[in-house]
């Protein structure tokens, strides 16, 4: 474990080295990792390969290669670095200037400039393209005009006419500069930007985004070779118009399955060189015949079992605190789990920028204090039965009855079950606070950046706020945490919020992922990303 | 017999436009009950409302009947049978892409694997068939009699899964380490599943399974058929008038006797497209099966209604097909 983390570091450490090499002309000693060769890689069907359309994870795989935005992320620390951008600055978080680096060109030769940002970022707003990415754009100034929200907030389907083309916070100042104005100050700008959402999209791409999908013009270290091989591959080979550092391998080619056994099956037989997530039943399978060439880290992805506070009987905070203190969640990612989980103590990941272990003080299984907050706040409804919901089919019923005969063997309150329901309906229930009882629900980060496991899940109002939290003390130190002067400056006042929810707990945190990835014996140094995930472009292979 | 075709050929038409509205309002039923499939394309993430509308109406999920259950939906209905019949138009479905192009993507390789499923079954079910029927009680007989029954009994996707973990992976890696075997076997054919590198090769052990659940079915009808034909009076009149045994056999008994195995093989193609659905998804050979499995997971109703209508279409014109081979196989049925 320990060796493997010492590799992946020195990795790390070697192609930041190289990033600053071309000006320090520093020594060559570190084991830099030679280029060349193909990469062969698994990926499932990505949605959209243009930056505007793919927000899933097969998509991001593809479009990270193909397209650079204006910051990247330090694959150990996750820090921003400039990439296109020689600099991202705010005076009052609000405004925020952005001078891009001259001289790259997408592929069919358009300059990267301040317009391939502004006409990526207002494709991507405008209602009507309907872009899955329109969602990230949602904190700059404008947005509203562009996608318009439903005048009575009721009828789903019908969207009304937007008002405006472009958004009007983002304005363009020269060919190399623009500003973005955002609706509120917001510190964690600079992280959000490298989220290949944000990536810039060329004239002709914009002019023929169907086209620009199969064969996309991108602007990064690789370009496509041939075309979008549905259901089949992506080959992609080195672009020579790209003017940064340059990719390890000379080709990466995806190939897409249906589902991860089936990837699995193909790494076992050679077929593959890096297969970024394992399937649940193989895992201890993979620990032991893989050995040093699988990696394992603490992951990002939350889980929780989220606590209807419009329900009268999760008002009381007292009684949520009961039941977290139930549940004893180690003995149920190892039961379940097979341990691929780590408990969490707190509601921001472990891995990122200001997170802190034992947050919440009843994340740990007491059952003498859970009893006794739950005689004082009154106890728990005679007769009533607990009731934990998950959607249907996706094997969360297994873990969730384990909470329930936990926190029935604990506090002798009864529960029941309700998976029935299919995933889309189970996020209507949630969108329209129609839960009766506990209910199942994750969260990913955004951008690296504390704020993102915060503000949309237990921000008054916000998006993803599903229980219906609200505390006035906890929407201000967001606000003084999101006009803070800088990333770090943000920290405190983030970790004072959270502090709140340990002792709120709108939500019972349940556990953060691992990460679990093998490669094989052709690669050299395998890097992950602490951000973007495995790095494909960052991987040498060994040469012979 | 033209009359006949004509007839058949408008049956199509009701069991077509039945089969089309029962799709459709299972899939809108399945729409009403379970919630509009674009919402779980943003999961956790709630999308604002605008953003949610806009990409509902262009993925066509936008009917406001959708949200009334059990309205079977006959304005939605008429609406798909026009774009289907009129433009050719199948809808997209939730990534944008046009039906009609993820189907003309997968079908090469369906294709491909039904006829290696079918030539396989077919060779091999009969000819197991014959030498059993020939030899009744022998140790030929034995053998095909048991191993049929083995792989009756293991359904398909155990099968699949047996043959991918054990032929494509460990035989396959054996063989992946001996250096006089040429690629195109050991990382072609024994590959664990379809490979882009070998279109063909990596397709013939998928194919291979797929037939293996019908090649029983083949071997036994052959046999049977095979052992009533061999005791009727007109083989041994054949016998008799001094003919070779390999005409008797080849030509008179085995003719005959290949009528209800020609009309299993027939009915068999839509069975094989059922089990092309598991194969597929096994052995991750993009085709028509692994389409309709993915789109059927997400509830993607326009690509389920498009996919099984065109093989709803397969079916019935092998069906067909098979009905007027009958004729060309035995002289006594004729088609006024």
């Amino acid at each position: 474990m320990r060796g493997k983390f010492l590799k992946v570091a020195v990795a790390a450490t070697a192609t930041a080295m190289l990033a600053t090499a071309c000006s320090s002309g520093g020594d060559d000693n570190e084991p830099a990792g030679e280029s060349g060769g193909t990469l062969r890689v698994y990926n499932a069907e990505p949605a959209f390969l243009t930056p505007s359309g793919g927000d899933d994870e097969p998509s991001l795989y593809v479009i990270r290669q193909l397209y650079r935005g204006l910051v990247k992320y330090n694959a150990e620390t996750s820090a921003v670095e400039m990439d296109l951008a020689e600099s991202v600055e705010s005076t009052d978080q609000k405004l925020w200037t952005i001078k891009l680096k001259s001289g790259y060109t997408f592929d069919n030769g358009e300059p990267v400039n301040a317009d391939a940002f502004l006409r990526s970022w207002n494709y991507a707003a405008y209602g009507p393209n309907a872009q899955n990415n329109g969602y990230f754009m949602k904190r700059i100034a404008g947005k509203a005009d562009v996608a318009p929200a439903d005048p009575d907030g009721e009828g789903p389907k019908k969207a009304p006419e937007p008002t405006a083309e472009t958004m009007s916070g983002l304005k363009k100042v020269d060919d190399l500069t623009f500003t973005v104005e955002l609706d509120a100050p917001f510190s964690g700008f600079p992280t959000t930007i490298g989220y290949p959402g944000f990536f810039p999209m060329a004239q002709a791409c914009v002019d023929d985004i169907a086209k620009c999908n199969e064969t996309p013009i991108g602007n990064g270290p690789y370009k496509i070779d041939g075309s979008w091989q549905h259901n089949v591959a992506i080959n992609l080979v080195r672009s020579d118009t790209w003017k940064g550092e340059p990719g390890k391998p000379d080709r990466i080619e995806y190939r897409i399955f249906a589902d991860i056994d089936a990837g699995y099956a193909a790494f076992q037989a050679g077929e593959l060189d890096v297969l970024y997530t394992l399937p649940p039943a193989r895992y201890k399978e993979a620990q032991a015949q893989y050995g040093d060439r699988m990696y394992e880290q603490p992951g990002d992805s939350f889980t929780y079992v989220g606590m209807p506070l419009y329900q009268d009987a999760f008002k009381d905070k007292r009684i949520r605190q009961a039941l977290s203190l139930s549940i004893d969640r180690q003995s149920i990612i190892d039961a379940v789990f097979d341990g691929r989980f780590t408990p969490a103590t707190g509601y921001v990941a472990p891995t990122f920028e200001g997170a802190r272990e034992g947050v919440c003080k009843y994340c740990t299984k007491d059952v003498e204090k859970a009893k006794q907050l739950l005689a004082e706040a009154g106890g728990w409804p005679a007769g009533e039965k607990l009731i934990l919901w998950a959607n249907a089919g996706a094997g969360h019923d297994l873990w969730l009855q384990a909470v329930g005969d936990q926190i029935k063997e604990a506090l002798g309150i009864d529960y029941e079950l309700k998976v029935n329901l299919q995933f889309a309906e189970y996020l209507e229930t949630a969108d329209q606070k129609k839960f009766t009882g506990g209910f199942r629900l994750g969260w990913g980060p955004d951008y690296p950046f504390m704020e993102t496991f915060l503000y949309p899940l237990y921000g008054t109002g916000a998006g993803s706020n599903n229980s219906g939290y609200t505390n006035p003390e906890f929407d201000a130190l967001m606000k003084e945490g999101d006009s803070a002067d800088s990333i770090q400056a943000a920290i405190p006042s983030y970790q004072k919020a959270e502090d709140i929810l340990g002792e709120d707990l709108p939500v019972i945190p349940m556990w953060f992922n691992k990460v679990g990835a093998v490669y094989s014996e052709n690669v050299d140094q395998f890097v992950w990303n602490a951000v973007s995930d495995a790095d494909y472009g960052a991987i040498s292979l060994k040469q012979n | 017999m033209g009359r006949y075709v004509i007839r058949r050929l408008l049956q199509f038409i009701p069991t077509v436009l039945g089969t089309m509205f029962l799709l459709h309002y299972m899939t809108s039923l399945a729409i009403q009950f379970s919630g509009n499939p674009v919402r779980a394309l943003f999961g956790d993430r709630t999308p604002d409302p605008a953003l949610l509308a806009a990409i509902t109406e262009r993925l066509g999920y936008g009917d406001p009947c959708l949200d009334q259950r059990g309205n079977p939906c006959f304005g939605l209905f008429l609406d798909r049978l026009q774009n289907i019949f009129f433009h050719f138009d199948f809808g997209i479905n939730l990534r944008q892409r046009e039906v009609t192009d993820l189907v003309a993507d997968a079908i090469p390789f369906t294709l491909k694997l039904l006829v290696i499923a079918i030539v396989f079954e077919a060779v091999v079910g009969i000819a197991a068939g014959v030498l059993a029927g020939l030899r009744g009680g022998s140790f030929t007989d034995y053998l095909v009699k048991i191993s049929t029954v083995f792989v009756i009994s293991v359904p398909i996707f155990v099968l699949g899964l047996v043959v991918r973990e054990f032929v494509g992976v460990k035989f396959g890696n054996v063989l992946r380490g001996q250096d006089w075997i040429p690629d195109v076997i050991s990382s072609g054919m024994f590959s664990p599943g379809f490979k882009p590198d070998y279109p063909f090769a990596s397709l013939i052990i998928p194919g291979m399974v797929l037939g293996a659940v019908s090649l029983a079915t083949t071997a036994r009808l052959t046999r049977t058929s095979i052992m009533e034909n061999i005791r009727a009076d007109y083989v041994r009149t054949a016998k008799a008038k001094g003919l070779t045994n390999k005409r008797v056999i080849g030509v008179h008994t085995l003719r005959n006797s290949l009528i209800p195995v020609i009309t299993f093989l027939g009915v068999d193609i839509g069975a094989a497209m059922a089990g092309a659905v598991v194969t597929e998804t096994i052995f991750n050979v993009p085709g028509i099966g692994r389409l309709v499995t993915m789109s059927a997971r997400t509830g993607e109703s326009s690509v389920v209604v498009g996919v099984v209508t065109m093989l709803v279409l397969v079916v019935l014109l092998a069906n067909l097909l098979v009905d007027l081979l009958y004729a060309v196989l035995d002289p006594r049925i004729r088609y006024e």
